[in-house]
């Protein structure tokens, strides 16, 4: 993270690191989970899931489409269920 | 313009009969009269419902010129997926703004145009990210989007709230003449519904960018993929710019759905004006829509009990239907004691000249006096 010069700033980042990975992970994770959750309800119609306001969530999905393949890798769908999308 | 010859009898100030009889027809137990009416009547935001046929069309294009004719700059919008207020002005009027007369001007609302123009932008939009291979599947799945169900009514729901912008600003009224009640319900609803949902949708936003602060400050970015021990080499794909966009459509939105919802709750801004005949169904489904209504908090302002039979419509058969109509009358009266009413008559001929809706629209107006 820090530019280590010395033998002793090297031990501090290393240090720092070890306390601060795990947490960076399970934010990570959350973020990730959060966004996986708001992708559903944008394309929860391609998911056959009603969605009563797909007319509004349609304007978002060009905004998300190129977190769409890993989106869709996530939720056990092996190929992207738009045939057309480059993604796959 | 002269009146027709077969309205004459109305229209003429020489035989001021029919509207006059109404009014001794209904006697004492005539409600709230008072200007509260005609000041009802000059809020910038005016809905007519009703269940269909009784008159909503006729009644809101009476009042929308009587309310150009003081000067006010009027709007009259029609959302009948079947709308007549064209057949009724005898003149194409189309989704954009027709000048009918002087300081009044009409739309009928189109939402499959509006639906269309929606989803052309969001077709462009898709085009420029994804491979050109990929347009036909994108013109296909956005079709079948157009013809899903629920489309048409959110589309709708858009332009109306588009136009009650315009209500206190480009014009001084604003006048819907709505679909029959169910729809009307339900288009007053929507805001509540889908603001909710936005709200929804923005809580999620917000808390991925919260978390992605946080991981920011620890040194991480955005995690691509299932493998999180890239974690350390993450890289932001620039997804700020994207997740600013997506909040701001979001934020947009709930912004157009929070104040069209304010406008309809806001009792000095909006006024909504029911019409119903006196006949048994059309009570019934006007108590429905009143305590509907009331449901999303959206009092009923007024009443035009329209096509009331005049006194000296005579004939045994006539009588008949009049002693029917009295039991109707005392009913509405009991039931919507709070709510200021007017009584219209029957007519014995169509509205549909400028002078006839001018008179109807005084009536309706001054509390049901012949005005002027």
């Amino acid at each position: 993270m820090t530019d280590a010069s010395g033998p002793l700033d090297r031990f501090k980042a290393l240090l720092e690191e070890f306390y601060v990975a795990p947490y960076r992970g399970a934010l990570a994770r959350a973020q990730r989970d959060e966004d996986d959750l708001f992708m559903l309800f944008v394309f929860a119609e391609l998911m056959g899931v009603p969605n009563p306001a797909a007319y509004y969530t349609l304007e978002l999905q060009p905004l998300l489409l190129e977190r769409f393949h890993e989106w869709h890798r996530r939720q056990g769908l092996e190929h992207s269920p738009l045939d057309g999308f480059r993604c796959c | 313009m002269a009146p027709p010859t077969r309205l004459g009898a109305l229209t003429s100030r020489r035989v001021p009969l029919l509207l006059s009889d109404v009014v001794s027809a209904a006697g004492s137990s005539r409600p709230n009269r008072s200007p509260l009416l005609k000041l009802l009547l000059t809020r910038p935001l005016l809905f007519i419902g009703g269940k269909g046929g009784v008159g909503k069309t006729t009644t809101a294009a009476a009042l929308a010129l009587t309310s150009a004719d003081t000067g006010r700059r009027t709007l009259l919008v029609s959302t009948d997926p079947a709308h007549s207020l064209g057949d009724l002005f005898d003149r194409a009027i189309g989704s954009r703004e027709t000048s009918l007369a002087p300081s009044l001007w009409a739309i009928e609302v189109d939402p499959d145009e509006q639906a269309n123009d929606h989803l052309a932008t969001v077709k462009a939009r898709m085009k420029r990210l994804v491979h050109p291979k990929a347009y036909d599947e994108i013109d296909r799945q956005l079709d079948l989007a157009r013809l899903a169900p629920g489309t048409v009514e959110a589309a709708m729901l858009e332009r109306v709230s588009e136009v009650m912008a315009l209500a206190g600003d480009r014009y001084d009224q604003v006048i819907f003449d709505t679909a029959p009640t169910g729809h009307t319900v339900r288009l007053l609803s929507l805001p509540e519904i889908m603001a909710a949902w936005t709200e929804g949708l923005l809580g999620h936003r917000k808390r991925s960018e919260h978390l992605g602060s946080a991981l920011r400050h620890l040194g991480g970015g955005r995690v691509q993929g299932d493998d999180l021990s890239m974690l350390d080499a993450a890289v932001d794909h620039d997804p700020g710019s994207r997740d600013a966009q997506l909040s701001t459509l979001l934020q947009d939105r709930r912004r157009k759905f929070v104040r069209a919802r304010e406008q309809l709750l806001d009792r000095e801004q909006c006024a909504f004006l029911l019409v119903l005949n006196p006949d048994r169904l059309s009570v019934l489904e006007t108590i429905k829509a009143r305590d509907t209504l009331a449901r999303f908090s959206v009092p009923v302002s007024a009443l035009v009990v329209n096509q009331v039979l005049p006194t000296n419509a005579d004939g045994t058969f006539l009588e008949a239907r009049r002693r029917q109509e009295a039991k109707h009358l005392g009913w509405i009266d009991n039931e919507f004691s709070s709510i200021p009413r007017v009584r219209v008559p029957l007519l014995p001929g169509d509205v549909h000249d400028l002078d006839t809706l001018r008179r109807l629209g005084s009536w309706i107006a001054s509390d049901g006096q012949d005005s002027d």
